[in-house]
């Protein structure tokens, strides 16, 4: 099974304190990977590490083996990065946001066929030509998400992607993040929601204070702690760390 | 499409905003309006005003050569004054005769500004004092008082008239003393009163003697010619600084940011295209200003230096053709080093409003130039201010044209070095924040500033 993310002994300081300690951890391609953790834990920080935007303090992260800290414009061809509360070009529509985006990685016909991929994955109707501040949270999201995946990456890396989106929008992100595994993408993502990650995810991270305390899929932790939920899992966990 | 063209688009796309155009225009507007209204207030400051004179009649002075009348010699001086609007059909409304009684009512009625109204005893005065021969001689002069209705009507409006009537009543002294003395006597007593004249004028021009002009003259050509372009220049530093930081003031507001940075793109890329879209858009707005600038401007200028009609040209101070792209050189590096330093103060700017505020220490740096080339130049300034001068970029342009004119090509060249070293430097220091965490975490979480603060924990090691 070939490795799309690798993570090794990975540390992050900011200023004179460590948020991330020592983490390594591996994702397998086509793999959905849950983070999990409280405000604060560092699931976003290594999130932004793999992403390219922050540096590594050290330690290594290889995204399908180009090192992010020496091969960043490479990794950069290879992942999308949805980060938490991300927003659009307002002044923007929803169809000349992904032309935007898509001409970035693309030309001609391709990048014709790329930002249709990505009006379908958006499912916006209509709204796909209104201007992007026009739109509700649930719409950006799917926006957001479309652009993301729009551009086939190998590696998509989502941080908190359902957070303060209602019931229904939530269930809809899930779905298309279903698709999205389903068609060979792997996926990285955090999350508070123990419920979502448990049936989203093939694996699971949990993170507290900067540092990996399980990694394993959901069935084998809650097996582990002799728990029935992912979230019983987490604390038990997490007292006991 | 390239990468830096679609980053360059988008960043043009963002900044011409319908809000943005109609903002710029509405201030263009303002401008061309304000220079309007000032050019039309100094346009009623160069013609005749409407005047009234009272106790014209009561008051000729008669001799045995004739008479002579303040109303009769007002009416002439007007018909010759060049005010074209004055024909003989109509100067009874330029020239009005009043009633000393009824003044106040009188000026109302007709729109005159001023009345001169000749004292009781003004024929008595001049009549006594000419015949008046003895050893103890007091000579008493005709009086005329001078009637005004004051209207708030601003600074121009406000000087106009007492101006021209202080410039009336000395041309009524001349014209009487030459009535009542002949032409030919006139002429005697002028030479008695000014026996000296001067004859030519010399003044060394970059070492060559120039003749009939005087520094004055040439200083105050110059200024009318050169005083637009540290004002222009800080227009557009001001705009494109302003453009840049909003920029990246706003990607953070509205996260873009992030995403941007995880493009598939350099971060040389972003930069470069950040600054070609702020400067492109920086140089759109910054003309408009210019031409509703320019209308205010000219209505100053010319308020304040006149029309001096010396041609530069012809005493040797006019600009060729290598000097004027010296000059576009100057101004295009001082505006990317101003694009430098905004995009480094830009990586610092929390959200589109913090962004505003970080503006201000470039318009400081704009200002502080600005001011200096317009009131004492470069080589009116002593060492100290000079070193600050030098050391601003965005001098160099605006003291460029006067060094030029000056044959001073070693401060401009000197000034073209700088500023290439600064705009390299500051674009190497733009591309390493934009590779750093402090673009993302700012400068709350940067080491340094966390010793300064001495807020910082040492490195908590765990397995």
């Amino acid at each position: 099974m070939t490795d799309a993310l690798v993570l090794t002994d990975v540390r992050k300081t900011y200023g004179q304190r460590e948020a991330v300690h020592g983490v390594s951890l591996t994702v397998h391609e086509g793999e959905v990977f849950g983070l999990i953790g409280h405000n604060g834990a560092g699931k976003t920080t290594i999130l932004r590490m793999i992403s390219t935007i922050l540096k590594i303090t050290s330690g290594k992260i290889e995204v399908y083996g180009k090192d992010v800290a020496k091969e960043g414009d490479e990794v950069r061809k290879l992942i999308s990065y949805l980060p938490e509360d991300a927003g659009a070009y307002k002044d923007l529509t929803g169809r000349k946001y992904l032309t935007f985006i898509a001409d970035l990685f693309a030309s001609g016909q391709e990048k014709d066929e790329m930002v249709e991929r990505g009006i379908a994955l958006a499912d916006l109707g209509d709204k796909i030509d209104f201007r992007i501040d026009t739109y509700s949270k649930g719409m950006m999201r799917r926006l957001l998400i479309a652009r993301a995946i729009m551009t086939s990456p190998r590696l998509a890396i989502m941080d908190e992607v359902t957070s303060g989106l209602d019931v229904i929008n939530a269930y809809e992100i899930r779905e298309v993040i279903r698709e999205i595994a389903k068609s060979g993408v792997t996926v990285v993502m955090s999350s508070h929601n123990m419920f979502e990650v448990d049936m989203l995810c093939d694996r699971v991270g949990m993170i507290d204070q900067g540092n990996l305390i399980e990694v394993g899929t959901p069935e084998e932790l809650k097996r582990k702690y002799g728990k029935e939920t992912l979230e019983e899992v987490f604390v038990t966990a997490v007292k006991g760390a | 499409m390239s990468h830096l063209g679609t980053i360059v688009k988008k960043e043009i796309r963002e900044l011409l905003t319908p809000g943005s155009i109609i903002s710029v225009f509405i201030m263009v507007m303002l401008f061309a309006a304000l220079g309007g209204l000032i050019g039309d207030e100094v346009s009623k400051s160069t013609v005749m005003p409407v005047v009234g004179i009272a106790n014209s009649d009561s008051q000729t002075i008669e001799t045995e050569d004739g008479e002579w009348n303040a109303y009769e010699f007002l009416k002439n001086f007007y018909l010759k004054s060049g005010d074209k609007r004055i024909t003989p059909e109509n100067i009874d409304q330029f020239v009005i005769k009043m009633d000393k009684d009824d003044i106040l009512q009188q000026m109302e009625t007709s729109g005159a500004s001023v009345a001169l109204v000749l004292s009781d005893d003004f024929k008595k005065n001049i009549e006594d004092s000419l015949k008046n021969e003895g050893a103890d001689r007091t000579y008493l002069k005709g009086e005329v008082a001078q009637y005004y209705v004051y209207q708030p009507s601003g600074m121009i409006g406000g000087t106009v008239s007492s101006t021209v009537t202080n410039a009336l009543v000395s041309y009524m002294n001349s014209d009487l003393s030459k009535f009542i003395t002949g032409e030919e006597e006139s002429k005697y007593i002028d030479f008695l009163k000014y026996p000296i004249e001067s004859s030519e004028t010399y003044t060394f021009v970059n070492g060559e003697a120039q003749s009939d002009v005087t520094p004055a003259e040439i200083s105050e050509a110059l200024t009318g010619q050169t005083m637009f372009i540290p004002m222009i220049i800080m227009i557009i530093i001001m705009m494109v600084g302003s453009i840049v930081i909003s920029s990246m003031g706003s990607e953070k507001e509205n996260k873009t940011l992030e995403t941007l940075l995880t493009l598939p793109i350099s971060r040389t890329v972003i930069v470069t295209g950040k600054i070609i879209a702020a400067a492109l858009v920086g140089l759109i707005f910054g003309l408009a200003y210019m031409f509703g600038m320019a209308f205010y401007i000219s209505s100053i200028t010319i308020m304040a230096v006149g029309d001096s009609g010396l041609d530069l040209g012809t005493i040797g101070l006019a600009l060729g053709l290598g000097d004027y792209a010296l000059i576009a050189v100057s101004m295009f590096l001082s505006i990317a080093c101003a694009l430098g330093i905004c995009m480094i103060l830009g990586a610092f700017a929390k959200n589109y409003k913090s962004a505003q505020t970080m503006t201000m220490p470039l318009s400081i740096l704009a200002i502080i130039p600005m001011f200096i080339t317009m009131f004492s130049g470069w080589y009116g300034s002593n060492a100290l201010i000079q070193g600050v001068l030098f050391a601003i970029p965005f001098s160099h342009p605006m003291m460029a044209t006067e060094a030029l004119l000056n044959g001073d090509l070693t401060l401009v060249l000197a000034g073209i070095a700088y500023m290439a070293v600064f705009a390299v430097v500051s674009i190497f220091v733009t591309v390493r924040l934009y590779s750093s965490d402090i673009l993302v975490t700012g400068l709350s979480q940067n080491k340094y500033i966390e010793r300064i603060r001495g807020t910082g924990r040492k490195p908590k090691k765990s397995n």
